[in-house]
């Protein structure tokens, strides 16, 4: 299984950090997105003519839409991750993949304005990325309250993935998350899961891990 | 609300937001600071910046009865002094390098956290369960003005809706924010808390547009 891949793309870590919760590997073949502008030369557009990444290819199965690949991996390789039967379930698992697009136009779009010099009103992306996570952080809320700790279910699914990595870039667009308690412990809650991996900006719990020993050095 | 004067409570977090081992930023008159709960479940209070490079504190992380920087590791004590350096193992960090740290006291599913030797214990809660904590864009008028009640001395705020008595406790915030502390009586039933929850996000909306029209004013 092939992945267009850029490091510092949030969307492509989506995949990366699937695959890595589902146990596949991928061969990541890496995209010179800034400065090259490679996922918009011909090679790539014949791939996926709305000119981004991630892309992934499987066989003659090619997705150009994260979601997908999201839903792709966990079939394929752990169900566990889709909506179960209980139609709430299957319902907010489709609303909050559906969401995700829009950290990705808000916050995602503050990200690039401010790291890649992306043009775009930023006051604006700003207030949009804020009340997305408003309407996350009450999702959470309520979900907490019918005592689940995720956003379609007590176990996580695609939807979290989905929303996860822009969430936790938010600073680098200039949205604080110092506001949000219940993102916070969902946070938290992803990265403590097994098979979690980092990409930049987005660290693991140290916590999780014993200190490291140091050698004592008689001074 | 307490927050005003050196030697008051601020009600800066809910217990349910701070599990144990965890470290989170919070809100004083005096600045940002790091709170967090050690592994055995004890609260500290610490300003928001390590002495060493000026990291926030509250990036980083709690292993066993000490808060780590995330920068370079250098880790504190519940007293703020520096445990340990980890680019120094031989040297035992001097006594003068240590964070300063504030008095933090939990009570009733409430942190409170004082700039300076407050003289009494932090009020108490008459019965109200808190629910969830929100920051509102809006000074304190302007959330009374939405809720159509008034603050009491102590930050309070009752508003009754369709979804029960609903008591805000507000904490003032820098540049016009408010943390809002959403308290519910007793033991309310799921649909009663997700009505609640609605119903303040409502009153967030309000208020905000209420400061917004105040400000263009």
């Amino acid at each position: 299984m092939k992945l267009y891949d850029y490091i510092l793309s949030p969307s492509c870590y989506k995949v990366r950090l699937m695959a890595s919760l589902t146990g596949v590997t991928l061969d990541l073949r890496p995209v010179d997105f800034h400065p090259g502008a490679e996922h918009r030369s011909a090679a790539m557009l014949a791939l996926n003519p709305a000119g981004c990444i991630p892309i992934l290819e499987d066989g003659d199965l090619l997705l150009t839409e994260s979601a997908a690949m999201l839903a792709y991996l966990a079939a394929k390789a752990a169900p566990a991750w889709l909506a179960g039967e209980k139609p709430e379930e299957a319902a907010r698992v489709q609303q909050w993949l559906a969401f995700s697009s829009r950290l990705t136009a808000s916050l995602g779009g503050a990200r690039l304005h401010e790291m890649l010099l992306r043009p775009g009103d930023i006051a604006v992306l700003q207030r949009q990325g804020i009340a997305a996570l408003r309407e996350l952080e009450a999702g959470l809320v309520e979900q907490g309250v019918r005592g689940m700790r995720f956003l379609a279910s007590e176990r996580p699914t695609i939807a979290d993935i989905a929303c996860f990595p822009y969430v936790a870039l938010a600073p680098d667009g200039g949205v604080a998350l110092d506001p949000y308690p219940a993102i916070r412990l969902w946070s938290r809650a992803l990265r403590s899961l097994d098979g979690f991996i980092e990409m930049p900006g987005i660290h693991r719990l140290h916590e999780l891990k014993p200190e490291p020993p140091i050698p004592t050095v008689e001074v | 609300m307490l927050s005003d004067t050196t030697g008051s409570w601020t009600p800066v977090a809910l217990s349910q937001d701070l599990p144990a081992g965890t470290v989170i930023p919070a809100y004083i008159v005096s600045g940002s600071i790091a709170l967090w709960r050690s592994d055995s479940g004890r609260i500290a209070a610490s300003a928001d910046r390590c002495p060493h490079r000026g990291m926030r504190l509250s990036h980083g992380f709690v292993r066993g009865e000490a808060i780590s920087c995330i920068y370079h590791g250098w880790s504190y004590a519940q007293s703020g002094h520096c445990l340990r350096i980890p680019a120094h193992p031989g040297l035992k960090p001097p006594e003068t390098i240590r964070v300063a740290t504030y008095v933090v006291e939990e009570a009733d599913g409430v942190i409170w956290v004082a700039a300076g030797a407050p003289g009494s214990m932090p009020p108490g809660l008459d019965g109200f369960v808190p629910f969830r904590s929100l920051t509102v864009h809006a000074a304190r008028a302007a959330i009374e003005d939405a809720a159509g009640a008034t603050a009491g001395p102590e930050g309070l705020v009752d508003i009754t809706s369709g979804a029960g008595n609903i008591r805000l406790l507000l904490s003032a915030q820098d540049g016009d924010r408010t943390l809002v502390h959403v308290l519910l009586v007793g033991e309310a039933d799921a649909a009663t808390r997700i009505s609640a929850s609605r119903t303040v996000e409502s009153l967030r909306r309000t208020a905000e547009d209420r400061q917004e029209k105040a400000a263009a004013q």
